[in-house]
């Protein structure tokens, strides 16, 4: 079988990986004071500080980003400046920054390199969000009968719904607590918090989700360093190790998926969580990515931290403490949300103080992307 | 936190750039054969022989599989609706024919979202106004009553369509930000090209940004770049091609303006294009020529015209 | 980096001006199938995959990774995209070599594709540009890579003429490679008259315009000898970058390729390429860069790349064969092209090249590069 869990199978190269800084600029509908190189070396120049290095000890730079959403073929070579990737080893994921980070894992993890740089960023204010996802779409069959992610989006969450009694009032409180977080933890500009309301109020995108119950597009960059275990020890107080990786595509065809799950983010999760050995699936701490409150719900199933349908018990005060930085639902920047996830997950591990949580240990962060969450990727971190 | 620059906000409205591009796609085998097949208001779909899922709109690959070998049939025109959702695009159902097994997305026509119900029968509305494609079914509409149709074999299918064309936009608008910003007002204002000064000293940067390219350091103050400067590189341009700005033959070069550490991109004109290969070359002098126009972009400068010996 | 990963299976198909017998999927799954064959293994046996691509407005499909994934038949698999313009499969490659280094998973599938066939390839090449500062100048990559010529021209000896050299060995050459579609040999002569299109580029300096696809498979060293007993052995890949905006930007000397030469030959232990080597795939977007790259790889001292094609050492029969696949002049589906040079470097090594088989070829270098001129790699490869 070729997924790589058979008994003889490689495990990674536990706790030799580690994630030992991360900045990020604040997340914005808009920044339309500054273009794309401006949020990547805000990032770049940010996420050394405290660690002792610099770019001088960067052995490679791995980036996401769209070329579509960016206006710009091969965009990455328009950017390598800004990145600090000038004369480095440098390759371009254009996925979503967590399988930036996967890659830059697996890099470290040969012995081939000692520090990376991963970075991914983009500004959806500048295009249109809905034809970045719609021209994923088969031109064929697909994007002329106006299939796209919404139309995905809303078909899954009605899947979702009917399968498990799940309300739209539930999803409203799902948005609300999520502005609310993001609001108090300053990394996300919000005019306002929606309450449960105000969400029920807000247009109809894609039946049954309304226009509050999608994540929201926001531009941003967000940067993180790996180092191999000797450098990680000496340069963060609280490195924070990658112990397993996993990540899954799913089918084009949307109808060929499984309705009302995200089959594609549980395969990953159990890749992960094989890797890491967990047995069980209870970490302290998880940040998820989503297009939607429904969809959001799925992942937290999918990843095993619910049982089927009982996403919604998360909101409440669980023994794992989820999307403490809001999540995707108000600050989605395309391309880098998984990123971001990361770089919060790691925030919350080593200074779990400012969160108020006890003792974190163990972490899940998850990352995805294409119509309807066609593809998932899974991390489990430890401290 | 934020690190963004703020040398020298200015107002400037984006950039609009629209990429308007044409493309002639092809469908392959099964979507061919579909596309050609739905002109004559036959539904093709694929029958894959190993697992023996059968798949419409046709397709060249199994979507749960992958599997590669197929016989078409002919789909009939009702389903069951087994999801929906309205968008901006309006109604959107996913449909399973009678006969097959997997769903395909397609529109709902002839009732409203609160008509509809999963489970519920449809049946295929073909076009009356002449449109190709998936689209010669305008779309399916309840059909409650609606007998369950049969899938049969499809003999001699039509030859499948080899090219579809295809036209994608895409609008942009891009944020100057303040260095492109103070760039271009100073273009278009006072006809000055000002550059930053390199964080080693060495001349100044154009385009102008806050972090250095090569050393990632702040460069340093802003300074004004000469209009005089030496092509570094040059090509003489015969290609026509879609999206061209000008008709050829021009020279293409790399110009390192007097004063700055790094190229501008433009034209070199005003001379016997015949000539070109003698007069223009890697270290001819030039200068900028500006047009009457301003308009806040490279445009401004029209062209750059070889320095004759004597004017230098 | 030890000898650990290996190369096992390569495909290609034939490449064509325009295939309309298939689309962007069914290309890439013929290679695939071609690929999986030549390494004695189904798909259920891969455990990743990496779809590289030239930037997506080529051809239409956004992400279209996402697209391919059901034709492949790696639903549920991890499937990732890496892009870097003309070297995307090579950064491929890459990517896939550290996923099994580092202990991910045990065997890599890589294709790379483009239907340039199918889109408006300058216009859209021309959006590599800055929309602000060049845009409006661009000439695809055709522009200036006929203007750093020019600059050779003087500096380094690099006439028209000694192109021309490289335009009749590379379509000789592919003549007897059947993959290629360009079978038509050429003189000198023929050469230096044809139509100047950005000159000192002419019609028969530039490679034709293709669809085709290009796969491999990379085995961890254990799960090898399943597929073949005479893999070819990866001793070091790299793949760096130079920003575009460098004041010393590589008119002469390509640099971020003379960085990866100067480390992955250390890493493979060569130092005196002429001699080591059996032979060489680069890639040539136009036939100046093959001068431009006998340079920067060590084939010759710079200013000698001229004396080097007229003294017939880089023929077939010559002491370091160049492109005995006939490179890109053969075919150039820009997106596979990097890819290609791997297979045909590969293939090589392992014994089975298609046509031009170098005799007792052991040791070969491939070379592929993307971007404005500014993203290069090299891979080396032994059996």
């Amino acid at each position: 079988m070729g997924d790589g869990l058979e008994s003889e199978k490689h495990k990674m190269n536990t706790g030799k990986v580690a994630a030992i800084a991360s900045a990020q600029t604040e997340l914005r509908t808009a920044w339309s004071g500054a273009q794309h190189i401006d949020l990547i070396s805000a990032v770049v120049t940010q996420v050394f500080k405290g660690t002792g290095l610099d770019l001088d000890d960067v052995d490679f730079v791995l980036n996401s980003g769209s070329d579509v959403l960016d206006g710009r073929s091969i965009s990455n070579c328009g950017f390598l400046g800004a990145m600090g990737a000038h004369h480095k080893e440098e390759s371009r994921v254009e996925e979503d920054g967590l399988w930036a980070a996967l890659y830059g894992v697996t890099k470290i993890a040969s012995g081939a390199a000692d520090v990376g740089l991963i970075l991914a960023y983009s500004k959806p204010s500048e295009s249109d969000v809905n034809l970045f996802y719609s021209s994923q779409c088969e031109p064929f069959y697909q994007r002329p009968v106006g299939f796209d992610h919404r139309a995905a989006s809303g078909m899954q969450a009605q899947s979702y719904l009917r399968a498990h009694g799940v309300t739209e009032t539930q999803l409203a409180n799902v948005v609300s607590r999520r502005w609310q977080d993001a609001a108090q933890r300053g990394r996300v500009a919000i005019a306002a918090v929606p309450d449960a309301e105000a969400v029920l109020a807000s247009v109809n995108v894609a039946a049954p989700l309304r226009k509050l119950m999608m994540s929201r597009p926001v531009d941003g960059a967000v940067a993180v360093l790996l180092a191999s275990e000797d450098i990680a020890r000496r340069a963060a107080r609280t490195p924070v190790w990658f112990t397993g990786m996993g990540a899954s595509m799913d089918r084009h065809a949307f109808a060929a998926r499984q309705p009302g799950v995200l089959e594609a983010c549980s395969v990953a999760a159990r890749r992960a969580y094989d890797n890491a050995g967990w047995k069980s699936v209870r970490p302290a701490v998880a940040e998820v990515s989503a297009s939607s409150a429904a969809s959001e719900l799925m992942v937290l199933e999918s990843l095993g931290l619910a049982a089927p349908g009982h996403g919604i018990d998360l909101l409440d005060g669980a023994d794992v403490a989820v999307n403490l930085s809001g999540g995707a639902l108000p600050a989605d920047p395309i391309m880098a949300t998984g990123l971001v996830r990361l770089s919060e997950a790691m925030r919350q591990l080593s200074t779990p103080g400012l969160y108020g949580l006890k003792a974190p240990t163990a972490a899940v962060v998850h990352g995805a992307g294409g119509v309807g969450m066609q593809t998932h990727c899974a991390m489990t971190l430890e401290v | 936190m934020s690190g963004i620059p703020d040398t020298y906000p200015i107002d400037m409205a984006p950039l609009k750039s629209d990429l308007k591009m044409p493309y002639t796609l092809t469908p392959g085998r099964a979507a061919g054969t579909f596309l050609a097949e739905i002109v004559s208001r036959r539904i093709v779909g694929t029958s894959f022989t190993k697992s023996g899922t059968v798949v419409v709109p046709a397709q060249d690959f199994c979507p749960s599989n992958g599997d590669a070998e197929f016989e078409f049939i002919e789909a009939p025109e009702t389903g069951v609706l087994t999801a929906f959702t309205e968008t901006e695009a309006g109604l959107i159902g996913l449909i399973r024919i009678d006969g097959t097994d997997v769903d395909f997305p397609h529109r709902i026509v002839g009732a409203g979202y609160a008509d509809l119900s999963v489970g519920l029968r449809v049946q295929a509305v073909w076009s009356d106004n002449g449109a190709v494609g998936i689209l010669a079914i305008a779309g399916f509409r309840p059909a409650p009553e609606a007998p369950i149709g049969a899938i049969k074999p499809l003999a001699n299918p039509a030859k499948p369509l080899e090219v579809v064309p295809y036209e994608m936009t895409l609008h942009y608008e891009h944020a100057f930000g303040p260095y492109y910003g103070r760039l271009f007002d100073e273009i278009k204002t006072n006809r000055r090209i000002m550059g930053v000064r390199s964080p080693s000293g060495d001349g100044a940067m154009i385009p102008p940004r806050e972090i250095c390219d090569i050393t990632h350091k702040p460069t340093g103050t802003w300074v004004e770049v000469a209009q005089t400067g030496t092509v570094r590189a040059m090509s003489i341009i015969y290609l026509e091609f879609l999206g061209q700005k000008q008709p050829p033959p021009y020279i293409y070069a790399e110009i390192m303006l007097d004063g700055a550490s790094t190229r501008l991109i433009h034209n070199v004109a005003g001379l016997d294009m015949s000539r070109a290969k003698e007069l223009v070359k890697p270290g001819t002098r030039v200068r900028a020529v500006w047009r009457e126009t301003r308009t806040g972009s490279l445009d401004d400068i029209s062209h750059f015209e070889i320095i004759d010996a004597k004017d230098s | 980096m030890s000898r650990h990963v290996g190369i096992v299976g390569v495909g290609q198909t034939h490449h064509a001006r325009r295939r309309t017998d298939v689309s962007q999927a069914g290309l890439v799954r013929e290679a695939v199938d071609r690929a999986l064959s030549d390494a004695k293994l189904t798909i259920e046996d891969i455990d990743s995959v990496i779809v590289a691509t030239g930037p997506v407005l080529f051809a239409a499909v956004n992400q279209p990774e996402k697209w391919v994934v059901d034709a492949i038949g790696a639903q549920l698999k991890p499937v990732v995209r890496v892009t870097s313009g003309g070297g995307t499969g090579l950064a491929g490659t890459l990517a896939g070599y550290y996923q099994i280094a580092g202990g991910l998973v045990d065997r890599v599938l890589i294709v790379a594709y483009d239907k340039l066939s199918e889109g408006a390839l300058q216009y859209s090449i021309s959006t590599l540009y800055d929309p602000f500062w060049g845009r409006e100048f661009a000439v695809g990559i055709m522009g200036f890579s006929a203007a750093y010529w020019r600059a050779r021209m003087d500096t380094l000896g690099h006439t028209e003429e000694a192109a021309a050299m490289v335009a009749v060995k590379n379509r000789h050459n592919a003549m007897n490679n059947p993959y290629a579609h360009v079978k038509k040999e050429v003189t000198v002569d023929d050469v230096l008259k044809s139509k100047p299109l950005a000159w000192p580029i002419k019609l028969l300096d530039v490679p034709p315009i293709s669809d085709g696809a290009a796969a491999v498979v990379l085995s961890s060293e254990r799960m090898a000898a399943k597929s073949t007993d005479r893999p070819a052995w990866i001793h070091g890949i790299g793949y760096f970058c130079e920003a575009d905006n460098a004041p010393s930007r590589s008119l002469l000397v390509s640099e971020p390729l003379a960085i990866a030469v100067r480390r992955i030959y250390r890493t493979a232990g060569i130092t005196n390429p002429r001699r080591q080597f059996d032979l060489v795939e680069l890639q040539e977007p136009y036939t100046c860069f093959e001068l431009s790259y006998y340079e920067s790889l060590g084939l010759c001292a710079p200013g000698e790349a001229a004396e080097l094609i007229r003294s017939g050492a880089t023929q077939l029969d010559g002491d370091i064969p160049v492109n005995p696949s006939g490179g890109c002049a053969g075919a150039n589906p820009i997106g596979a092209a990097g890819l290609i040079r791997v297979v045909e470097a590969a293939a090589q090594v392992m014994g089975k090249a298609a046509g031009n088989q170098i005799p007792n070829a052991k040791l070969a270098l491939a070379q592929a590069g993307g971007g404005w001129a500014n993203l290069r790699g090299v891979a080396v490869l032994s059996a």
